[in-house]
């Protein structure tokens, strides 16, 4: 009765973890729109600053959220038509703000004992506003005599490969007396379902392949080895290589750059799903490579950071 | 004076039951062209947020079933079709991508198409049916009707994701 009892609970066991399996959702990406370097400088958005004697311009987006309204008023159409179907998107201006509200309250933070948050160079560099697909829109005022067009453009960019993913952009109908404003949103309304084809293909891509996902292998000079290296007749470079080519979905990827310091892999596809169903993105893949790493005979210390859901970076000698 | 009326009665039943089964016949025939996709579908603006504003081309020996059809055409192009843009519009690609879709789904999509459908929820005649001479056309023994009409695309869409036919852009994750 006890050894039935016993059967019945495993089996129960095991039909609520495929269940859990069969339910596991996806990481979600992020997207994010964020007006384009030529829209910035065409509009005067720009700041600059001085890199070792080089006039460099960087877009200046905090004051282009706050004086351009119809930048807000387009990227607030985009959000909303998104919304509606149910992929609401990230606000850089609320992003922007998060930001800066963070950074003033990791300023102030103190333990009763006075101790500070600890914040390294990279945690400062990477409080950036970031997405895993970046929707770069970029419109312009067209004059033919007393009427205007407006040339509008979306490209949605994912942030790891750098390929566009999705696009739409052309010219609207001309009109003697509609206001730009008025124009704009016929141009996201006309745009918006042609971009979203796009995303649904990539996203469509994803579930079919796997995510594309980007892998650094870097080291750290105080380290003595390097990724020439043998370890038991291998140069470690290729242990690498292999670990990728058997993990990797249907072992997709291109090994880019490879020298005795850093190697470059590109377009790396991974599943979406660990062994035990749980969602995965690249640092949860690496993971594995890191800790192939760091035991025998390896024996490696490493260092995994990661970027979004599609960069991990592993540096090789030290934490 | 009974004989007369009894024939007048039968007479009647005839016409009546006739006409009947022509207008089936011909009901029959548009959707037999809608099924093998003969109707056009021509940008007609950029109609108010989540809707599509079009031209759509029927063919039948009757105007007012090509009229009527052109709805069942509107939404049959939309979900399989697509329509290709014109100056200053961009074209629309169709709801779905699997092509074999109809084939899939056909008995949910006989259900979708029938006459008084569901369909027939997502769109209206743009001009109360009224046809401009231009889009009344004689081809052979057949008319060729250009009817505008509003789609309300973002309902379509929904209601098509959550019966399931079509995956939604969050589907997955």
């Amino acid at each position: 009765m006890k050894r039935q009892i016993i059967k019945i609970a495993l089996l129960l066991i095991m039909i609520l973890g495929a269940a859990t399996a069969g339910f596991a959702q996806a990481k979600k990406p992020t997207i994010m729109v964020v007006p384009s370097d030529v829209w910035c400088n065409t509009n005067g958005y720009m700041t600059t600053y001085d890199d070792q004697g080089t006039k460099v311009k960087i877009p200046d987006y905090k004051r282009a959220f706050q004086e351009s309204n119809d930048l807000l008023a387009v990227i607030s159409k985009i959000n909303g038509m998104m919304a509606d179907r149910g992929f609401p998107l990230k606000n850089m201006e609320s992003v922007v703000k998060t930001l800066e509200s963070e950074r003033a309250e990791n300023a102030v933070l103190t333990s009763k004992s006075g101790a500070g948050v600890s914040e390294s160079p990279m945690d400062k560099l990477k409080k950036v506003a970031k997405a895993d697909i970046i929707i770069q829109l970029t419109w312009d005022v067209l004059k033919t005599g007393p009427k205007k067009s407006v040339r509008f453009t979306l490209q949605g960019i994912d942030a790891y490969s750098d390929k566009e993913v999705a696009t739409a952009g052309g010219t609207g109908n001309p009109s003697f007396s509609a206001e730009t404003a008025v124009l704009l949103e016929e141009a996201v309304a006309d745009k918006i379902d042609n971009f979203n084809v796009g995303l649904q293909r990539h996203f469509d891509d994803l579930f079919a392949n796997g995510r594309e996902i980007i892998i650094r292998i870097k080291k750290f000079d105080s380290w003595k080895n390097d990724l020439e290296t043998d370890y038991g007749g291998k140069e470690l470079n290729v242990v690498i290589e292999d670990w990728v080519r058997a993990n990797s979905l249907k072992g997709r990827f291109s090994n880019t750059d490879a020298t005795e310091n850093t190697m470059l892999f590109e377009q790396v596809r991974i599943p979406l799903y660990d062994a035990n169903g749980s969602a995965i993105d690249a640092r949860g893949f690496t993971r594995g490579l890191q800790k192939m790493l760091a035991a025998a005979p390896y024996s490696i210390v490493n260092k995994l950071t990661a970027k979004g859901l599609g960069q991990a970076v592993i540096v090789l000698g030290e934490k | 004076m009974k004989k007369h009326s009894t024939i007048w009665v039968m007479l009647v039943l005839l016409i009546t039951g006739f006409s009947t089964n022509v207008n089936a016949q011909t009901d029959k025939k548009a959707n037999a062209a809608t099924d093998a996709w003969r109707y056009e579908l021509e940008v007609a603006g950029t109609g108010v947020q989540g809707t599509y504003l079009l031209k759509v081309w029927s063919y039948s020996k009757k105007p007012n079933v090509a009229i009527e059809q052109a709805k069942k055409n509107a939404v049959h192009g939309i979900i399989f079709k697509g329509f290709a843009g014109e100056q200053g519009i961009l074209g629309k690609p169709p709801l779905t991508t699997n092509s074999n879709l109809e084939q899939e789904k056909d008995e949910w999509f006989n259900a979708f198409f029938a006459d008084g459908g569901k369909y027939q929820k997502f769109v209206s005649l743009s001009s109360d049916g009224a046809i401009a001479a231009e889009d009344r056309m004689k081809v052979g023994k057949q008319y060729k009707i250009g009817v505008l009409v509003s789609v309300n695309v973002a309902l379509l869409r929904k209601d098509l994701e959550d019966a399931g036919i079509i995956r939604s852009l969050s589907a997955g994750f």
